[in-house]
């Protein structure tokens, strides 16, 4: 057995079953989620390119699986990673539960992570931009239900296609500068055209545009999907480019470029954040600040603070998500200000998960991403103060239109609508609280709770996975 | 074919077919040129992959071509391109040809003699496609158009990229794309409100 078989091939079959599977049942789900935890489980535990003895068997997961005459190879030093994929995807596949993103989320779900740990499994790495276009691909049915796509899913999906031959063209450099380090023109072009695939694939200013304009026209769970996974994926994608090409870490632009480029796509996106009064586009316009955190990360060459940071938000990313679509089912589909207290008076833990998210991803000090961010933020500054007033000012932002949906969700009764008639919006008290009968919101309250709280009061325990994240980047851990 | 005659009779093919895809309104006659233009594509690939590997781009194409026309046939109505963002004149396309002719002629020279992986008519093959297609994604205002845009894109650096890269792996990750993009473009186009709004 390889390695690829367990964590490629066998979530992307599962995935495709599903998809044939005709009844409308919970069997995909808890089939879809058994199998990640088990796979989950099975990075973590397993060991790869070792014979295991299992009774009378003997068992080894072979780390490379060759296919036309090309590799996919998930090592030992991956386990880690390939743990904690499979685990957010678990849990992404258990929201779906409340979220109710559609009966294609699930497979499909399981295909594009299958399809992304294949990229980061394929040699030559580079590779990996054609089959991250390709999951990307895969989403636009999710984020068009029922013909119901706009503007941003095509903007999104020429953003993607675009990084494809920018990528693939810096690998054909590169391999130029690995024979001339010396040859500074060729050392500029490469640069010049990794830096602009990154730009697309990560959605960097200017083109970002699509992430506000999908975040409005889908649903937020699958946009949620979409922008915690794609560009973390390019950036551990990034990473490897750093891990492997010595001349980037040791030329002078590098990590400088990235610093700026990163407090740029951090300070703009709490800007926008800050003034936003659609909270899925404020998600989106957070997924940009926290995106801007990673190349920050990458720029102080460290997979640790990368890794630290990345672990509270795929929790605070899931957690917003999942809430914001449980309360975008309350009382019609506006999201506007205004809406929000009538929705989170029906769903209180909705709310307070979304709220205890927003704030966490926005790095308020306890909760989530705060040691990370803190990390992060004092690396830079110590480098250059222009990233690190960039990073401090975005966070700000995030913070600033965190504090004023809280305002809205707390005092939004107070202030009455434009042509609000009290007779008209009756509350449906039928409903009120429906969370609280419900076992499942509430596990999913104390999970996301526990998790954001745990990550800021206790950074030792919870983010003891990072060393061993980051290892895999030998070049860039300490 | 090299840079011998032939070679710039398919490269001024691939021109005109290029210049009928950014100029022709008639989706009947976009597809016919872009399935023409597969087929030059294939004929420009030929000299830097064995035939059997550069037979999967032709074929993949020319699907994709196919999934394309089937979805436009079976559309109640035709596709509609809104005038607001840009012209759509023959005069304003020409003279955005133009600037695509002007600054491959520029690049594509230095980049053959640089790379020295593949001929001054693949470079400017593969850089004239890129430079029409990047502006049938910019300037389209339709799914059909940006799709198309994409694939053409795609289909010029598959040219020069030929060049570089022999994989059996490259030629069907590239070929599912191609395919992926077209099933997706069929799937938008049937979407209702899937054009663009402004």
């Amino acid at each position: 057995m390889t390695s690829a078989l367990l964590w490629i091939i066998l979530p992307a079959f599962l995935g495709i079953a599903l998809l044939l599977y005709p009844r409308q049942d919970s069997f995909p789900l808890f089939a879809a989620a058994g199998v990640c935890i088990f796979l989950s489980w099975a990075a973590w535990r397993l060991p790869i390119d070792v014979v295991l003895q299992l009774g009378p068997f003997s068992v080894e997961i072979a780390p490379a699986f060759i296919m036309f005459g090309r590799s996919f190879t998930l090592a030992e030093a991956q386990a880690p990673l390939l743990a904690f994929i499979y685990l957010m995807e678990a849990l992404w596949i258990l929201g779906a539960h409340l979220a109710r993103p559609g009966r294609l989320f699930i497979p499909l779900s399981l295909i594009c992570v299958g399809l992304l740990v294949a990229a980061l499994a394929v040699e030559p790495f580079l590779y990996a931009a054609l089959i991250i276009a390709m999951a990307a691909m895969l989403l636009v049915p999710l984020l068009t239900p029922a013909g119901a796509g706009g503007a941003g899913v095509l903007r999104f999906l020429k953003f993607q296609i675009l990084a494809v031959p920018f990528v693939l063209f810096t690998g054909w450099i590169l391999s130029g500068v690995e024979a001339s380090p010396g040859d500074l023109n060729l050392v500029l072009r490469g640069a010049l055209l990794l830096a602009l695939g990154f730009a697309f694939l990560l959605a960097l200013f200017p083109f970002h545009s699509w992430l506000p304009l999908l975040a409005k026209e889908s649903h937020p769970y699958v946009f949620g999907f979409l922008a915690f996974f794609l560009p973390n994926i390019g950036l551990i994608f990034g990473l490897g480019f750093f891990d492997r090409y010595g001349w980037l870490r040791t030329s002078e632009f590098a990590y400088p470029l990235l610093l700026f480029a990163g407090g740029l796509t951090v300070l703009l996106g709490g800007l926008w954040a800050a003034g936003e009064p659609h909270p899925a586009r404020m998600l989106g316009y957070a997924c940009m600040a926290c995106t801007g955190f990673g190349l920050q990360a990458l720029g102080l060459g460290s997979a640790q603070v990368f890794f630290a940071l990345l672990l509270p938000q795929a929790f605070a990313v899931w957690g917003w998500a999942t809430s914001l679509s449980m309360l975008s089912m309350v009382n019609g589909p506006g999201m506007q200000t205004e809406d929000l207290r009538a929705k989170a008076s029906f769903r209180p833990l909705a709310g307070i998960v979304w709220l205890v998210a927003m704030f966490s991803l926005a790095g308020l000090p306890l909760l989530g991403s705060f040691p990370g961010r803190l990390a992060l933020l004092d690396g830079a500054a110590a480098v250059s103060s222009w990233a690190a007033a960039g990073g401090l000012i975005g966070s700000l932002g995030l913070l600033a239109g965190g504090a004023r949906f809280l305002h809205a969700t707390l005092a939004g009764s107070q202030a009455k609508r434009p042509h609000w008639v009290e007779e008209v919006e009756p509350a449906p008290t039928s409903k009120k609280s429906i969370d609280a009968s419900n076992p499942y919101v509430w596990a999913f309250a104390v999970v996301t709770l526990l998790s954001l709280l745990g990550f800021g009061l206790l950074p030792h325990v919870f983010l003891a996975a990072v060393p061993g994240l980051a290892a895999m980047f030998s070049q860039l851990s300490p | 074919m090299g840079s011998g005659p032939s070679a710039y009779l398919v490269l001024g093919l691939l021109v005109i077919t290029s210049l009928a895809l950014l100029v022709s309104r008639e989706w009947r006659w976009v597809l016919a040129a872009f399935g023409l233009q597969y087929l030059l594509a294939f004929l420009m690939i030929i000299p830097s992959w064995p035939v059997d590997l550069a037979v999967v781009k032709l074929v993949a194409g020319w699907m994709a071509t196919a999934i394309l026309g089937l979805t436009l046939l079976n559309l109640p109505e035709e596709p509609r391109e809104s005038e607001a963002r840009f012209p759509r004149s023959p005069a304003f396309l020409g003279l955005v040809a133009g600037v695509v002719t002007v600054m491959v002629s520029g690049a594509a020279p230095a980049l053959a003699n640089w790379s020295r992986q593949f001929s001054v008519t693949q470079a400017w093959a593969g850089l004239f496609l890129m430079g029409i297609g990047v502006m049938q994604v910019g300037l389209g205002s339709g799914v059909f158009r940006n799709i198309m845009g994409l694939l053409i894109l795609l289909s010029g650096f598959e040219i020069i990229y030929a060049g570089v890269e022999i994989s059996i792996l490259v030629a069907g990750l590239l070929a599912i794309l191609n395919l992926g993009l077209a099933l997706i473009g069929s799937y938008l186009m049937q979407a209702p409100t899937a054009e663009p709004r402004h």
